[in-house]
């Protein structure tokens, strides 16, 4: 069984996969960070969304291997300690969650956008989460939460 | 009173936990020694099982057990209707693809998996029945033999004054045709769960569910067990929308862990999903429609045909909500209604938000804007003659309670739109320029109404348990309510908590709400009708109230403790009564929410593509609990009814499901919403709900579709009176219109 | 699913991996097509020899008036990088509107093209700009025209069991020159188009050039309308000529009815829609960067 090194939500970690693996698979079952979620498996509805070397991917799609050392983020790699990243605080503070399975899917391709564009425009938003999608909340306040989050992050000087 | 925590947009009770990705949902649930179970579905919409040949998968090592029908204690359930089996067995009928035939349980999924392709089945097929029209006439191949000999489940007959009169009347008669597709819920989270014999040895199960008391009685039925014997554990739900009001995984689960005693995880994948659970009603819906030369509804007639799939599920009192809706929300003295619902050989179908009273609001809104058409009067205003006001005598005779405030809703949305009120006139805005020259730009109004709670006589009603922690001074420290009330995202549980605090007079924070667990909380009645604000908020407020009484002991006695368990029961305030056989009269409903929208859209004259640039959404929800839920509500609606106007379709031909996948069936991604939505709350409050609330989480969904419809109308000139309005189907009447088809 | 998973570190190594597992081992990219068809039973290969690790396959670079487009390279790389917008936009389009954003940051041109799908966006765009691919195989590498490299619906010519297609080129457009992507789908993200077009102009003076056209899906694999472009060399591409041009596309196209995508009648008309679009828009990129490169 190959073992897969990487650095998972800052730390680093070694795993036993097996060649077929999805990321997906191995994050919620080998390693039990359940907040990365699975929809549609087939890359239709950005759910299982995770950062790799700073990029959203969907994880359901995504040989395993694949991330043999590098960096991935999942939704419980972001904010420090107790402390939520602003993304997450704005999605709160916007009611942006309904039932929230789309969620930290939502998240990480927000904190995706903002990190390579801190100001982005509404209709970047939109593009920004185009692959991810949502039953329950019709977007508006999951767009008024990055937002949100953009303005905050300016306020203290970018994100990160 | 003046509110402190009503009407405040607090956050969601389990936000922090959803952003953080560690609320967990039925497929995150683990246990120790958990073994895999996977379905062997049917292969046919409708068949008889000749042979079923485990052998080959039970031989695979890891395979633990494979349960077939004769491994059921009773085998058969049914939410409304007992009418289906849990699993199929030898000599029986399949009726449709969502049937099951065996369960294998293995040690891992993987195991599992491989050993239900060895499951071995063979079939007779039977003749596919796939429209309800040809499934109605006598003489089609029956569905359910030992149902008689027909295949129509229920006919609903209305009756109200005298239709040839109505008729006689009319100076304009509208009549139409109209059809809207079978709609996947396509909630983000697939079933799932967890069953297993939890410590006091009942069989448990984890999963999300919309009524999980109902569950439990089905599940006792299936396997034979007392009531006590039985529990369910709802965690975070990824969505329903009336779609788990039904069990499509809950039953299975309880019987997995029944039979093998240990514990069985279960995960439908999204192809499963969309195979084998139900589906929004299509809807045949004939319409002849008659009004006076100023504009007064005179008559309505219509038939009503509904496909309820290979079973019974709730078509029968979706039947009768839709039949109650069927005139829409408007004052009309002569009506006849002919409602069917009928068993076919395509998915089953069930509750999806609306219940009913999503597919009529089509058609009866397609109609008011023909007519507006035809008698040369602005929308708006010949809605503003006929709508309902407080004390109208509604389709089914009984006058509308207190609190009616579709016109308000209407007002609001039609002046947010640019519409301008000239006395009893409406004036339509100008609508601008459009993007391109091949783009038109076009403007559609609906309107919409449904009940809140169960109706039509049943006993709906709620029962919760308020329990309140004092501290040393007496103050109260903490407040738990506990009731089995599901939050399947629109956030229930943030509103009741709000209620109770409110009532107790504490802070958002000190309230809980307690995990529904059947062990634990009471019934609460279904997740659905948008009912628990309604219902289980009247309940808490009571419960709440008696609670601040015990406090007032409790303090003398030196007591920390004060419980208080407290049945609300909707008839207390307002009875309802079930259909008369004849005539259909009856009170039909406990109470109302109401809701105007405006679409502004750009059609493509050349491709048929509609665009929706704008949307205003107004909702009268007696009460706002919490504004920005209220809102969320409204972008959720919005979005389920703007698939169902232009996107989604759920395609089967011959029982067989044609879009088996999210990149087949198509919801709306964020760049096919409007880019500019306005909502509006409006509040015109029912004085029998908690602080004048009513309820919201279904409203929002009705007027969308026609809305968007009579835009496209607006722009291009055609009329789209089957759903969806994709390009092509635009196009085409377009083609028709200018002569060239 | 396959059995191993393995990551050369040279083409070479990439080709010594295939062949020594005799067919049983294939070339993944980003693994966007790969890994849901080795889920479906559509792949039966158990060997993946994953070439997103080998050196050198990342760039996106002129030289000589040539644009070239290592295997390495995603949609999303195309679709921002300021050359492929600058000098051949349609491309950018094209790759643009390929899935979501996850998808894009994976799934790469090349696979696009080896997947052979007649709708592909990627790929559509590559035969408007007449394309041309690299093939390395044991024997050696060769360039061909990126249209021999199709054989019907999701076949290819080069076995990615044995080959691999190293990377693509194309000359960049200059002065008078421009294309552009036209797409018509069920929705408006996420989703594979029902129909799409590209087309490129070439101008002088206000004479048409050179005209290329590619339409999708409206044949078993991506179709060029050879002869409706021609009918547009050495006019002046007015208004009436652009319909009459894109009226002969579309005569050309032959879609197929289709329970998902629609009616091949609706699509043979759409057809026509979309390749005058292009055209239209086209001609408009085309004057304006004319009259800049004469000014300046
Ligand atoms: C949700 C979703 C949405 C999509 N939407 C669109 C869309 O809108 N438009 C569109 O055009 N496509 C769409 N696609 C498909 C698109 O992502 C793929 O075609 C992608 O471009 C393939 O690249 P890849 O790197 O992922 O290829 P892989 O999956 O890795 O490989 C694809 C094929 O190419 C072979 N291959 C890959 N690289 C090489 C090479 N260098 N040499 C030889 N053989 C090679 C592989 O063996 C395989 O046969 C979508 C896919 C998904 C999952
Ligand atoms: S679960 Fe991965 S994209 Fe839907
Ligand atoms: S919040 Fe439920 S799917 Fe987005």
């Amino acid at each position: 069984m190959p073992t897969l090194k990487m650095i998972l939500n800052g730390q680093e970690v070694f795993v036993d996969v097996e060649a077929g693996d999805l990321l997906a698979d191995v994050l919620r079952d080998k390693l039990g960070l359940i907040g990365t979620k699975i929809s549609c498996g087939e890359g239709e509805c950005g759910a299982c969304a995770v950062l790799v070397d700073g990029r959203a991917v969907d994880s359901c799609l995504y040989p395993a291997l694949k991330a043999q050392g590098r960096e991935v983020t999942t939704i419980e790699g972001l904010g420090q300690d107790n402390r939520l990243d602003p993304i997450q605080q704005a999605f709160i503070d916007k009611t942006a969650p309904q039932c929230g399975y789309c969620i930290p899917g939502m998240v990480i391709s927000a904190k995706a956008l903002l990190d390579e564009n801190p100001h982005p425009t509404r209709q970047e938003i939109e593009e920004g989460i185009s692959g991810n999608l949502c039953r329950c909340t019709g977007y508006y306040q999951i767009i008024e939460a990055i937002e949100l989050a953009a303005e905050r992050l300016a306020e203290k000087g970018g994100p990160k | 009173m003046s509110n402190r925590v009503v009407g405040q947009s607090v956050p969601k009770i389990d936000a922090a936990t959803k952003v953080r990705g560690q609320r967990k949902f039925p497929q995150d649930f683990n246990m120790k020694g958990q073994l895999y179970a996977k379905v062997v579905w049917s292969e046919y919409p409708h068949a008889r099982v000749l042979k079923i040949d485990v052998s080959p998968a039970e031989a695979l090592p890891g395979v633990v057990a494979i349960l077939t029908s004769k491994d059921v204690p009773v085998n058969e359930y049914g939410i409304n209707i007992v009418d289906q089996p849990v699993l199929v067995g030898e000599g029986e009928k399949v009726r449709w693809l969502g049937d099951r035939i065996a369960i294998v349980i293995g040690e891992s999924e993987k195991i599992a998996q491989e050993a239900r392709q060895l499951v071995r089945v063979e079939y007779e097929p039977l003749p596919v029945v796939s429209d309800p029209r040809e499934a109605m006439k006598p003489g089609a191949p029956l569905i359910h033999e030992e149902r008689g000999d027909s295949n129509i489940l229920k006919h609903v007959k209305i009756r109200k004054g005298d239709i040839e009169k109505g008729f006689a009347e009319a100076d304009v008669v509208i009549e139409k045709y109209y059809l809207t597709p079978h709609v996947e819920h396509a909630y983000m989270q697939p079933e799932a769960g967890v069953g297993y014999i939890d410590e006091k040895g009942r069989v448990t199960v984890i999963a999300a569910a919309q009524w999980s008391h109902d569950d439990l009685h089905q599940i006792s039925h299936m396997l034979d067990l007392p009531l006590d014997q039985v529990r369910e554990i709802v965690p975070a739900i990824g969505g329903a929308f009336g779609g788990r009001e039904d069990m499509y995984i809950q039953h299975l689960l309880a019987l997995c862990a029944y039979c093998v005693r240990r514990p069985v995880k279960m995960v439908f994948d999204r192809e499963e999903s969309i195979r084998n659970t139900g589906k929004r009603h299509p809807y045949y819906m004939k319409y002849r429609t008659g009004a006076t030369r100023d504009g007064k509804l005179t008559a309505v007639e219509i038939e009503l045909i509904s496909d309820a799939g290979g079973y019974a599920s709730t078509s029968i009192p979706v039947l009768n909500n839709a039949a109650s809706f069927a005139a829409g929300p408007y004052v009309v003295p002569h009506a006849k209604v002919d409602a069917y619902t009928v068993y076919t050989n395509n998915a089953v179908t069930m509750a999806m938000r609306g219940f009913g009273s999503t597919q009529p609001a089509f058609a009866y809104e397609m109609q008011m804007n023909k007519l507006a058409e035809a008698l040369g009067v602005d929308p708006v205003e010949l809605r503003m003659k006929n709508l309902l006001e407080d004390g109208s005598i509604a389709l089914t005779g009984n006058p509308m309670p207190k609190g009616v405030g579709i016109k308000e809703t209407l007002r609001q949305a039609a002046l947010g739109a640019g519409w301008r009120e000239e006395g009893d006139q409406w004036i339509k805005p100008d609508l601008g320029t459009p993007s391109a020259p091949y783009r038109r730009r076009g403007i559609g109004v609906a309107c919409g109404y449904k009940n809140v709670g169960y109706s039509f006589g049943f006993d709906d009603k709620s029962k919760v348990i308020v329990e309140l922690a004092l501290d040393e001074s007496g103050e109260v420290a903490r407040a738990l309510v506990k009731l089995g009330a599901s939050d399947q995202g629109m956030g229930a549980h943030t509103a009741l908590a709000q209620i109770a605090a409110e009532a107790l007079g504490i802070d958002y924070e000190k309230v809980r709400v307690a995990l529904v667990d059947t062990s634990v909380v009471p019934n609460g009645g279904s997740c659905s009708a948008s009912r628990h604000v309604y219902m289980s908020g009247n309940a808490i407020i009571r419960a709440c109230q008696e609670a601040v009484r015990k406090r007032q002991e409790a303090l003398r006695t030196g007591e920390r403790r004060v419980s208080v368990e407290y049945e609300y029961h909707g008839r207390s305030v307002r009875p309802t009564t079930p259909y008369d056989d004849e005539n259909g009269m009856c009170d039909p409903h406990i109470s109302y929410g109401y809701t105007s929208q405006i679409a502004l859209v750009e059609v493509d004259v050349e491709t048929g593509q509609t665009e929706v640039l704008k949307f205003l959404a107004a909702q009268d929800v007696g009460k706002a609990i919490n504004p920005e839920m209220v809102k969320g509500q409204a972008g959720g609606g919005v979005h389920m009814g703007l698939g169902y106007a232009l996107t989604e379709e759920f395609i089967q031909k011959e029982g067989l499901v044609k879009t088996r996948r999210f990149s087949e069936y198509h919801i709306p991604t964020v760049a096919d919403m409007p880019r500019e939505f306005i909502p509006f709350i409006v509040e015109v409050p029912d004085p029998t709900g908690p602080f004048g609330a009513k309820g919201v989480g279904e409203m929002t969904t009705l007027p969308t579709a026609p809305a968007i419809i009579s835009a496209i109308h607006d722009a291009v000139g055609v009329w789209i009176d089957n759903l969806p309005a994709t390009a092509e189907k635009v196009w085409w009447k377009m083609r028709e219109k200018a002569g060239m088809a | 699913m396959w059995d191993e998973y393995l990551f050369p570190a040279s083409l070479d190594e990439a080709l010594e991996m295939l062949e020594a597992h005799g067919g049983e081992a294939r070339i993944i990219a980003g693994g966007t097509d790969l890994v849901l068809q080795s889920q479906r039973g559509q792949c039966s290969a158990k060997v993946m020899v994953d070439i997103t690790r080998i050196p050198g396959l990342d760039y996106i670079e002129e030289r000589d008036g040539l644009i070239y487009i290592g295997a390495q390279v995603t949609h999303g790389q195309v679709a921002a990088s300021p050359l492929i917008r600058s000098r051949a936009g349609v491309l950018a389009q094209g790759c643009g509107s390929v899935g979501g954003p996850q998808i894009r940051n994976v799934g790469t041109l090349v696979g696009n093209v080896v997947n052979a799908l007649p709708a592909a966006d990627g790929a559509i765009a590559l035969f408007a700009l007449d394309a041309e691919v690299e093939v390395a195989e044991r024997a050696g590498r060769h360039w061909t025209p990126i249209a021999t490299l199709y054989a019907g619906v999701g076949l290819c010519t080069v076995d990615p069991c044995a080959a691999m297609i190293t990377q693509l080129r194309f000359r960049a457009l200059g002065k008078g020159e421009a294309g552009a992507f036209e797409r018509l789908a069920k929705r408006r993200a996420l989703v594979l188009p029902i129909l799409n077009a590209a087309a490129i102009v070439g101008l002088k003076g206000n004479k048409v050039e050179r005209a290329r056209i590619a339409i999708g899906p409206v044949a078993q694999t991506p179709f060029v309308a050879a002869e409706a472009a021609e009918a547009l060399v050495g006019r002046t591409p007015d208004e009436d000529r652009i319909s009459r041009v894109a009226q002969l596309a579309a005569q050309a196209a032959q879609p197929r009815d289709s329970l998902l995508r629609g009616s091949a009648e609706y699509r043979k008309v759409m057809a026509g829609v979309l390749v005058r679009r292009a055209l239209w828009r086209a001609v408009e990129a085309a004057s304006l960067q004319e009259g800049e490169d004469a000014n300046s």
